[in-house]
């Protein structure tokens, strides 16, 4: 029920104490305030502040005009206070246009609040729990369902391409069973992986735990101030991914949808055709036409299919609602024998008890997964593309009597069609996650929240090579097979206490939380060759004799790690003016036992300024918003192994003693007890806009993240150390940016609205140093990344004072009319291949594979 | 009573809150895969599995693809690994390695370097694990020392060997942070006879299987201190050829050791127990693998020829001509050790190329090599010297001997030949030949052959042709030098005999030219400069 506000008379409040609110014609504010100076008692109010949308608002200030006695909404937009009858509430919410409303003896009080500009209304997720945009002063992105990239989308990933100024969101393999990249605000740590925390309702996960159609909205923690909650997990950013979610009174409703596609290949390698093949044999190549003509990237490719669908039911009422979600993808790849189909269910049930003030969430999550591979416990094998790019385009795929054509005595040649079709496997996977989680709200502003999860995921695969496959017509296999299984149980429970309360124009928050992770993974492979027959493929591994004669390998292993943490956080805001965060997160790692400091602290401080809401602005009417904010926070990045900090032992290889081969113990790596956590310090100025009601807003952020005590593997000497490299803390890396995002509104009328939005973001990258007090190189950088055969040589130096990803070698320009080559030295001289004298000292920088801006 | 069960009360709720407390805070700390050591109590049944590692090192160090094996071999001009049809290019390493233009970043002196360094400090380990009663020796501790103590000379003899000037490190428990200091290529030599001579006493005299493949008996030690002398005027410039020879007759006068009446006896897929091996690297194609030579010297085709479970990788280490060329063609060894002319499958059908224009062509390895940089699948003969058995796998259950009975006699006939004793030397020379010849008189060698220079046609080789010829005429003892490359050839031993004869860096061969007398010392690999600053570089690098 709407009530007209925010002009009422007395009767309004004597209908009112009867519980009913009835609307009125408006008469003049002087009889109301005749009629207050009759009712002077204070009384309790309730009610529910809602938006446009009928969405309650959490977060809105009530407070008694003229006074400081106020409070502020929950977080379905309910608030309870007491005021004299007579009192004005005024209800106000960034974003939003303020209203007052005069009690006029009502205790039910409800109001809808109109937005102002549209973007500082909404609600961010951020860690372990929501601010509103308004108040934030930390460098959030956050997507809606409804900007969303619409089309075919692999994963949760690909639904954010190029609507996050600084992250970069990138497919690097057309193989259907391959996640998108994810890198956000550059490289800032040089062992570990750059994907981002992904949390889905506050559970990690991956970027495909959920289908992207059952996806709400994505918030990314972008900096540190506002990561540094999540600690040791926080270094690459956090995306929070929140699912669609049941919400009041919701009509039973079925949604459907769907859509089919297919892909091509955009941009191929040139390679020689037969035609151009037999060009350069008739100008003297020295190699053999056999009379053919074969396409041979061609012959593995297919067109592929893929459709994708998603059924949604829900209902239920305030009290208890459910969303039940079936997706299905079955995505096939543009090679061959590639594919991937997955069919997520999740049911997700809430129900609230005691007057609302216990709620309970139960969630169910299972994943099937299914996927051809043809190679040993991967999906498509690369190696067969890379066939196909080797081999002679006048080579026959097939000989006359129908079997693949060979040139098997060649070193490394295989036909690639060869490969795909004497080869079968498949990998199957199951995800399941049950979780759930109970709030309980003892007293108004006080929330306690427990939450549990356990996520199992269990894959088994299985692959087998035939006896027409290379493996046994050149390697004399016989027939080959493998089986493995892996199983990851990840367990979580998260205590936390919130507690939010306003005294008049003072409005702060405070949050106290444990966290506890537990993740326990187990392997097991084994393969077998030598087949009595190809008949089983892998299914009947036990038949082959390659086990039984020693040959073949089997493998096991169990890894557990967990992560406890500890956590707290205040906000505070002043006159909707003055706005400030801080949080620290104090946690330990079991990757660091034995190590003398497990526990880390990561803390975090951010300010912001509402300069809009200051008088000297109060003319500019055209500025919905102007906010300037001023963070910094701390991050950390545990090694990717347990039990670097101490001395183990491995059983590695063998010593014959008295005729008899005796298992050798011996040490797996340097121990280094001063290993700690790698941090990353993380400071951000930004600005947020919006003017003309929200058609033109945008952010702009400037940041400087810089990383301590990187972790990598690196050189030690040799003696005194037995292996060469240590897992240690040396180093600094620096990374700085501006990133910019400006939405417009080019078309708003009643029925229709035009969205436009436009980011661009830099990113420099620095090697700051490479020492540390225990060992200090003699030389400033060191070489990595390998071309692999046949080339067999470093790609890149990382080097002190200049950025990733330089890569590095002898530099070619131009090639003599002979075919050789000709290359650039150092100082820019042109020599041919016989003059070059390919020594190490003339390699150079030859450029860098990192982009210096990126835009969208 | 009210308040004591108050206080009781108060302490369960205490302890349990604690207890809570420490649950919610413990860190898991259970290893699945790995031992962690400070969790661990080694029993006496451990030893051996504990020592293990310090000898396991020596498999890597010699023979992994960039072992030592691969620069005392193929930087000599007894064999090449040259450009192939199908590779062998890689960095540009191999060609590095025979023209001796390698560099302090290429991966055979990185390897060598780290894999001695990794013996000597699993050595020390041990050696502090033993001493300090952390491992338990109940029975012949003194001996399992002295034994370790050998085992680390063993290591630090091919740091001298290649590398000379290398710090000597003979302890475990170093403060963090510890920098090891240069030592010069003397005091490295110097230290090596002192704890060889130290631990001899304690050594068994036994030689058999308690003994075999390990530094545990006297005669292993004399072997390697043998080896020390031979090389004693390279190492130090102090000629110490009267001590070799007193090693040499203590292994000679123990009995233990005898020729095999057939040198390829000795390198037999089974050859443990060989009276001839005096120390041997034990390899195993299933519990002691990376011994591949038959992988990289044949072509893919020879799979055929011995039913092999792996495609070979085409020619990686092949004779260069001018060495074959020396053989009397009499020699057994010549036909022994070289794998050449028509190849077959095992059921004897011929086998053809595959490349260019020996596409289809019988598969005829011939002596010819064009250079380093060109070779076609038919260049040159490929090591046949160590048994290939039908069915061969990827790696080879060849044990690799380094120390052998008739190295002992030709050290001690290089020594006497040295000391001018050249007829009791040409009588030892002939005791090695003997089993290699049909006949007596083919296999004599007098005294007066010793003193002829070689035969080694020397003199840069393209297309197979020699020009200019620098012959091998005028090397001093050159006829010895061709009889240690006769009889030791892929045995890993020419370029230190080359250098110790004084050819290494003086003659041309293949696509070989001198490239400086200072490459006789490999330089410290860079990574190991970039890590200690104490090191200096080898002089000339």
């Amino acid at each position: 029920m709407k009530i007209p506000l925010p002009h009422t008379n007395n009767l309004v409040l004597l209908a009112s104490l009867c519980g009913v609110a009835v609307t009125m014609p408006q008469k003049n504010l002087a009889a109301t305030r005749i009629s207050t100076s009759i009712f002077q008692a204070d009384g309790p109010i309730k009610g529910r502040v809602i938006d446009n949308t009928g969405a309650g608002l959490p977060g809105v200030n009530v407070v008694v005009k003229g006074t400081t006695t106020g409070a502020q909404t929950d977080a379905d937009g309910n608030y309870s206070l007491t005021a004299p009858d007579n009192a004005v509430l005024v209800f106000s919410f960034v974003g939003s246009t303020a209203q007052e409303v005069a009690v006029g003896g009502r205790s039910v009080i409800n109001v809808t609040l109109q937005p102002d500009s549209k973007a500082l209304g909404d609600v961010v997720v951020v860690g372990y729990g929501t601010q509103r945009r308004a108040d934030l002063t930390s460098s959030v992105a956050s997507v809606k369902e409804e900007s969303f990239i619409k089309g075919a989308t692999k994963d949760a990933g690909q639904l954010l391409q190029g609507k996050v100024a600084g992250l970069t969101v990138s497919t690097p393999s057309g193989d259907p069973t391959a996640n998108s990249q994810i890198l956000l605000r550059g490289t800032a740590t040089l062992n570990s992986s750059t994907q981002p925390l992904v949390l889905i309702d506050g559970i990690p996960g991956t970027l495909n735990t959920v289908a992207p159609e059952d996806i709400e909205s994505i918030d990314v923690l972008k900096d540190g101030s506002a990561a540094a909650i999540y600690g040791t997990r926080g270094t690459n950013g956090v995306i929070l991914i929140t699912t669609r979610r049941p919400k009041g009174n919701i009509e039973p409703t079925i949604e459907y949808s769907g859509y089919v596609s297919t892909q091509r290949i955009a941009r191929r390698p040139e390679m020689l055709s037969a035609s151009e093949y037999r060009q350069q044999l008739a100008g003297g190549v020295a190699f053999t036409d056999q009379g053919s003509s074969t396409d041979w990237i061609k012959e593995i490719s297919q067109d592929p299919l893929i459709h994708v669908h998603n059924l949604t039911f829900k209902g239920g009422n305030g009290q208890t609602n459910y969303l039940l979600n079936g997706n299905y993808r079955y995505l096939e790849g543009i090679f061959k024998k590639s594919d991937n189909r997955t069919f997520t269910g999740r049911a997700d049930i809430n129900h609230a008890m005691y007057d609302g003030r216990v709620k309970i969430n139960l969630g169910i999550l299972n994943t099937n997964n299914r996927f051809t591979t043809t190679a040993d416990g991967g999906s498509f094998n690369g190696y067969t593309y890379r066939q196909a790019v080797i081999r002679n385009p006048t080579a026959p795929v097939y000989n006359a009597d129908g079997t693949y054509a060979q040139q098997l005595s060649l070193f490394n040649y295989e036909n690639p069609l060869s490969r795909l079709y004497n080869s079968d496997g498949e990998n199957t996977f199951q995800n399941t996650r049950l979780n759930g989680s109970i709030v309980w709200e003892p007293i108004d502003n006080l929330q306690l929240k427990a939450l549990a999860s356990n996520t199992r995921y269990n894959q088994i695969r299985g692959y087998s090579e035939n006896k027409q496959h290379p493996s046994t017509l050149r390697d004399g296999l016989n027939g080959f097979a493998s089986r493995g299984t892996t199983q990851i149980i990840d367990k979580l429970a998260e205590l936390t206490a919130s507690y939010n309360r306003s005294f008049g124009e003072h409005r702060f928050s405070a949050l106290g939380g444990y966290s506890y992770q537990q993740n326990t993974a187990e392997n097991y492979f084994m393969q077998n060759w030598d087949f009595p027959t190809d008949l089983f493929t892998y299914n009947n591994i036990g038949i082959g004799n390659a086990l039984r004669l020693g040959r073949a390998p089997i493998y096991s292993d169990k890894t557990r790690w967990n992560l406890v943490g500890f956590f707290g956080r205040v906000t505070y805001n002043y006159k909707e003016k003055y706005l400030l965060l801080a949080s620290v997160r104090r946690e330990a790692s079991s990757r660091f036992l034995g190590a003398k400091q497990p526990w880390g602290t990561f803390p975090a401080v951010s300010v912001g300024w509402r300069i809009n809401q200051e008088n000297f602005l109060q003319g500019a009417t055209f500025l919905d918003d102007l906010k300037l904010r001023v963070g910094y926070g701390v991050t950390g990045t545990a090694p990717d192994a347990s039990f670097l900090g101490v001395a183990r032992l491995g059983y590695t290889g063998y010593f014959l003693s008295n005729g008899t081969w005796v298992q050798t113990l011996s040490p797996v790596s340097n121990p280094n007890p001063s290993l700690r956590w790698e941090e990353k310090q993380e400071s951000n100025v930004g600005i947020d806009y919006s003017v003309f009601k929200g058609r033109i807003s945008g952010t702009v952020d400037y940041y400087l993240r810089r990383t301590n005590g990187l972790l990598y593997d690196y050189q030690v000497p040799s003696p005194p150390n037995l292996f060469t490299t240590t897992t240690a803390n040396v180093g600094a890396m620096e990374n700085k940016g501006i990133e910019v995002l400006v939405n417009v509104v080019p078309v708003q009328t009643k029925n229709f609205v035009w969205n436009s939005s436009f980011n661009f973001s830099t990113n420099q990258n620095k090697l700051v140093s490479l020492t540390n007090d225990l060992y200090t190189l003699t030389n400033n950088f060191f070489n990595t990344g390998y071309t692999g055969e046949p080339i067999q040589t470093y790609t890149h130096r990382i080097e002190v004072g200049k950025r990733l990803g330089d890569f590095y070698g002898y530099k070619v320009v131009d090639v003599t009319d002979d075919g050789q080559w000709i290359y650039e030295t150092k100082t820019g001289e042109r020599l041919p291949y016989s003059q070059f004298s390919h020594s190490e000292d003339d390699k150079q920088v030859l450029g860098n594979g990192l982009p210096k801006y990126y835009a969208g | 009573m009210n308040t004591i069960a108050k206080s009781l009360r108060v302490s369960v709720l205490a302890a349990t809150a604690l207890g809570l407390f420490n649950a919610c805070t413990k860190l898991d700390d259970e290893s699945y895969n790995q031992i962690v050591t400070s969790q661990f109590t080694p029993t006496s049944q451990d030893v051996l599995a504990l020592i293990g590692p310090a000898y396991s090192t020596w498999r890597p160090l010699y023979l992994e693809f960039n072992g030592v094996y691969r620069i005392n071999e193929t930087s000599t001009d007894e064999t090449v690994t040259p450009a192939r049809p199908n590779g062998w290019v890689d960095d540009g390493s191999f060609r590095r390695l025979h023209e001796h233009k390698w560099t302090a970043l290429d991966a055979t002196p990185r390897d060598a370097w780290n894999q001695s360094f990794a013996g000597i400090t699993n050595c020390n380990r041990v050696l502090f694990q033993v001493e300090s009663g952390q491992v338990p020796v109940p029975t012949g501790k003194e001996q399992l020392i002295a034994e370790l103590r050998v085992l680390r000379a063993s290591y630090y003899y091919m740091l001298c060997d290649l590398f000379g000037n290398v710090p000597i490190v003979d302890r475990f428990d170093v403060p963090a942070g510890f920098l090891p200091e240069q030592n010069t290529r003397k005091q490295v030599y110097d230290f090596i006879i002192k704890e060889v001579t130290e631990a001899l006493p304690l050594l068994s005299d036994a030689a058999d299987a308690t003994t075999y493949g390990r530094f545990s008996n006297k005669w292993t030690a004399q072997a390697l201190l043998a080896k020390m002398y031979l090389n004693a005027q390279v190492y130090t410039g102090q000629a110490e050829w009267v001590k070799c020879i007193a090693a040499c007759d203590a292994v000679i006068n123990s009995g233990k050791y005898a020729l095999e009446p057939i040198q390829a006896n000795v390198f037999k897929t089974q050859n443990e127990g060989s009276k001839e091996i005096i120390f041997a690297i034990p390899f195993d194609e299933v519990y002691a693998t990376g011994f591949r030579v038959h992988m990289q010297t044949l072509q893919p085709q020879n799979q055929a020829t011995y039913n092999a479970q792996a495609s070979m990788w085409g020619g990686g280490i092949c004779a260069i001509p001018q060495f074959i060329n020396t053989y009397d063609p009499d020699d057994t060894r010549l036909r022994q050790n070289w794998i050449q002319g028509q190849q077959f499958s095992s059921s004897g059908v011929p086998l053809v190329g595959v490349f260019g224009a020996f596409t289809g062509k019988p598969l005829i390895f011939t002596n010819t090599l064009p250079g380093i940089d060109n070779s076609a699948e038919v260049d040159g003969f490929r090591v046949g010297k160590f048994e290939i058995k039908q069915g061969v796998r990827v790696d080879l259950s060849n044990d690799f001997p380094l120390f052998r009975y008739a190295d002992i006699l030709m050290m001690k006939a290089e020594s006497l030949l040295r000391l001018s004793q050249t007829t009791q030397a040409a009588d030892l020379v002939t005791q090695v030949r003997r089993r290699n010849f049909a006949t007596a008189a083919k296999a004599t060698v007098t005294a007066a052959d010793l003193l002829r220079g070689s035969v080694y046609q020397y003199g840069p080789a393209r297309n197979n042709v020699v020009s200019p010829v620098e012959g091998g005429a005028d090397i001093q003892y050159g006829r010895f030098l061709d009889e240690l490359g006769w009889e030791f050839t892929a045995e890993g031993h020419r370029r230190q005999d080359m250098i110790r004869f004084g050819v290494y860096t003086k003659k041309s061969w293949l696509s070989h030219v001198p490239n400086g007398d200072y490459r006789t010392l490999m330089p410290i690999p860079q990574n190991v400069l970039n890590t200690n600053a104490k090191l200096k570089q080898n002089p000339g690098y």
